[in-house]
């Protein structure tokens, strides 16, 4: 292909196991001079750890890898810098409470002839690299106070500091709204331009077809293809990253569909959403997929009256209802089983007996003001232990030496102990391994099939697709597509869920995204 | 390139403590008499010296996210070598040098315990005030000691010009606190790192460094506030750096809510050192009960903090 001199990293064989997992396995990669190049893959894939083993935050198990033609083996982070390498983390790492100058020139401040910061010096400097990104911030405002588009920007202003002749970008657009993404991608062409490589991690089609020039697939920590992105059409990639298909095995069964249970019309959650309308029938599973930072956390916060921001209207069997708080959701029937449930959704160092009963124990086990009724506490909970399957040895267990799938399942007779009827589930089987998925996968259709309505919120397409009824995609706050699951497959949701508009037309048709 | 909007409420959040302040002032120079006369205003100037001194090395600490509470010791420890080394007749050169050599120990024990050793600064610190106590009853065996050399005394009883000394140093203190942390690279790193201690890393600052060096400056303060109150005073009380000890992390907390919300700045500091003698000051002025004073002083407190607060959720403690 072409000359040695122009490939400026390149990593050979390299592999890297974690406790348990094998991230990489003898992984070849190469980047070209003044190219973007995209990295794609599932989560999960190896994409970070890739980045992390070039930029040598981590170091490999095996392999070498050679930037701008030199074997890093013993290089530090301070030395891949002084060769060109910049990497911009997903998570931004800034200081809230400094200005966007002083974040901008940290570690570099210029300083006067007293030794004493020069800020005016620091403000023109700060604002020169700014204004290569964008030219709508302040750089004496302080970063708490930007949007997360503009922070994310600052992130990539500061890393211009060093003079990168490489930058690695990982995921950058994650938390950018529209406008920003649009100057980000002119920056990131005037970059090209100067002779800046790119490596780029994204998980949104319409950015790597508009500015990568070849695309590297990894699955499983291996590397299934690297080719130019005019050679590789869109479809082409879904099914890449996706892989063969993985069966797995969902207790589906259809479950009779009744009456609207909630009708959401025009929810706000924060600044992020738009136009968000939907029905939720008792009995139904709805998925809700989209990437990271596409709102579907935000919106099941939202919903839930976790976050006061909101306005439009919610029905819940077909009357009109306020939601301010939890605490009138959970009025409503609502529970939310949320994604970080060893934070919020579970006491870890408290019982069984007091995690299940937590929510309904005014409801159910008061006797006086605040007088608990022990004996039948302990009987219902002892039941539910026996309903749930629970795998715990007593009712006193603390929750926190309890399997993943059984926490969740905790969590979940929290609510059905409240009587709840619609149920938000965000990343349920997240960090759960096969058996305790199934688990749940039962549990939730068992909820269904006792009339509940169910928000089931994932990443994973397989088991959405398995699971649910129907599916909604999310995509920039917005709900941008619709799809029956019965009719649809992994690589159209894929193919959604990444931005894409109209599948049937574009598989096989045409190649390039406009 | 947008504007910067400042509004009401802004103000109110970042300088409500400071109105409370002003208010407290005036109400006071109304009714209590002779709380605005020369000598009472020096009176609260020279007690919040010591008080003053000991916050600035706090609030450097309470910077880089941690606390250092072995300034309840270290004073005394400082006042009792002052006043026993004196006694015996040695020369105030030495005294003073081995007086600061106290807190550039006491403050390197520190650093070891909390950076090297990773100790939670909380239990380190007070086991280090603590040891300070103890070291502090073996030298004097707890009896107080007058310091009678009228020649070391009028170091601090000298005015310079109208100004006693004590303010002179005190306001020098600030000046170089205040310089230092709002105006140099160590201040910058010191407060980035109290905030997000791995972006100060990834750019390549050494934090841990750092972080010592803050708990060498903080002992050293201490130490000077242990030397001028055992000199204001005229000797060593048993235990004098426990009077201090609630007094100086209140001024340290308060000034969180004067200039900078939330957060340990010098300007807050004095002001709040300032604020609590006038409190003492104008309340006895008002020829208040000495044993309601405190009942008053914390309901002014409260009142102050509340008035900053006015944006809920935004003042938040400093963390340690």
């Amino acid at each position: 292909m072409a000359d040695q001199r122009d490939i400026v990293i390149k990593t050979a064989k390299v592999s890297k196991s974690f406790p348990g997992v094998r991230a990489l396995k003898e992984l070849d990669f190469e980047v070209m001079r003044g190219e973007v190049h995209a990295l794609c893959g599932e989560n999960g894939a190896g994409k970070s750890t890739l980045m992390k083993i070039i930029v040598r935050e981590y170091t490999e198990d095996e392999g070498d890898v050679f930037i701008e033609g030199q074997n890093v083996k013993d290089t530090g982070i301070r030395g891949v810098q002084t060769l060109g390498l910049s990497l911009i983390h997903q998570d931004l790492n800034l200081i809230p409470m400094f200005t966007v100058a002083q974040n901008i020139c940290l570690g570099r401040e210029p300083l006067s002839r007293l030794r004493t910061i020069d800020w005016k010096a620091m403000r023109q400097k700060a604002a020169g690299f700014l204004n290569e990104v964008t030219s709508e911030i302040n750089v004496e405002e302080r970063v708490e106070n930007l949007s997360n588009s503009q922070q994310q920007m600052v992130a990539i202003a500061r890393s211009l500091v060093t003079s990168p002749r490489i930058l690695i970008l990982d995921e950058p657009t994650a938390r950018m709204d529209l406008k920003a993404s649009n100057s980000f991608f002119s920056f990131l062409e005037r970059a090209k331009q100067k002779g800046l490589t790119v490596v780029y991690i994204s998980h949104r089609l319409e950015e790597i077809y508009r500015i990568c020039d070849r695309i590297t697939v990894l699955r499983d920590g291996r590397k299934i293809v690297t080719a130019r992105t005019l050679d590789l059409p869109q479809t082409e990639l879904v099914k890449y990253m996706l892989g063969r298909e993985i069966t797995q095995q969902v207790p589906k069964e259809r479950v009779p569909i009744g009456e609207v249970k909630l009708s959401v019309r025009s929810l706000y959650p924060k600044e992020k959403g738009e136009d968000i309308h939907f029905d939720l029938r008792s009995g139904e599973i709805l998925g809700i997929v989209g990437s990271i930072g596409s709102g579907k956390s935000e919106m099941a916060r939202a919903l839930f009256g976790a976050d006061s921001k909101k306005e439009g209207t919610l029905s819940v069997n077909g009357k009109e209802v306020i939601i301010g708080t939890p605490r009138d959701a959970i009025e409503h029937g609502f529970a939310l089983i949320p994604e970080e449930r060893r934070a919020e959704g579970l006491v870890g160092n408290e019982s069984v007996r007091k995690n299940i009963t937590l929510a309904a124990l005014k409801k159910r086990f008061c006797g006086g003001p605040s007088w608990i009724k022990q004996d039948l506490e302990v009987q219902t909970v002892k039941e539910y232990i026996k309903m749930l399957g629970l795998a715990t040895p007593s009712t006193e267990k603390e929750v926190q030496f309890l399997s993943g799938g059984t926490q969740q399942k905790v969590v979940v007779g929290k609510w059905l102990m409240t009587d709840a009827s619609i149920y938000i589930l965000d990343e349920p089987t997240k960090g759960i391994d096969v058996g305790g998925k199934y688990e749940i996968y039962k549990l939730i259709v068992d909820l269904a099939r006792q009339g509940a309505g169910i928000i089931f919120i994932s990443n994973e397409l397989t088991e959405v697709l398995a699971l649910c009824d129907r599916i909604l995609v999310m995509f920039h706050g917005r709900i941008i597509k619709e799809v029956d699951a019965s009719k649809a497959n992994q690589e159209e949701l894929l193919f959604y869920v990444m931005g894409g508009r109209d599948y049937a037309e574009t598989d096989g048709n045409s190649k390039r995204y406009h | 390139m947008q504007k910067r909007t400042v509004t009401p409420k802004d103000i109110i959040n970042n300088y409500g403590a400071m109105f409370a302040f002003i208010v407290t002032v005036v109400v006071f120079s109304f009714t209590a008499r002779g709380f605005w006369s020369g000598r009472n205003l020096e009176n609260i100037l020279i007690q919040s010296t010591s008080l003053g001194i000991c916050a600035f090395g706090l609030t450097f600490v309470l910077m880089t996210g941690e606390i250092d509470l072995s300034y309840g010791g270290v004073i005394g420890l400082v006042g009792a070598v002052l006043a026993g080394m004196l006694k015996e007749g040695h020369p105030i050169g030495l005294v003073t040098m081995v007086c600061l050599s106290i807190g550039l120990g006491t403050g390197l024990l520190n650093a070891i315990l909390i950076v090297v050793l990773k100790l939670p600064s909380f239990l380190a610190s007070v086991a280090v005030m603590f040891i300070c106590m103890g070291a502090e009853r073996v030298y004097n065996q707890g009896i107080t000691t007058w310091i009678r050399d009228t020649e070391v005394l009028a170091i601090v009883q000298a005015h310079i010009g109208p100004v006693p000394s004590l303010v002179v140093y005190l306001f020098i203190l600030f000046a170089i606190c205040w310089v230092f942390q709002t105006q140099t690279r160590f201040g910058q790193y010191v407060r980035g790192l109290g905030e997000n201690i791995v972006a100060v890393q990834e750019v390549g600052i050494r934090a841990m460094l750092l972080k010592s060096l803050v708990f060498v400056i903080a002992g050293l303060l201490f130490a000077f506030a242990g030397y001028i109150e055992t000199l204001r005073i005229g000797g060593a009380v048993m235990y004098s750096g426990k009077q201090l000890l609630l007094f100086v992390l209140a001024a340290c907390f308060l000034g969180t809510t004067i200039f900078k919300a939330g957060k340990a700045n010098f300007p807050g500091t004095l002001i709040g050192a300032f604020f609590l003698y006038t409190l003492l000051s104008g309340f006895t002025a008002l020829g208040m009960k000495f044993y309601l004073v405190p009942v008053a002083q914390g309901l002014i407190l409260i009142i102050a903090v509340a008035v900053s607060s006015v944006r809920r959720g935004r003042i938040e403690q400093v963390q340690f």
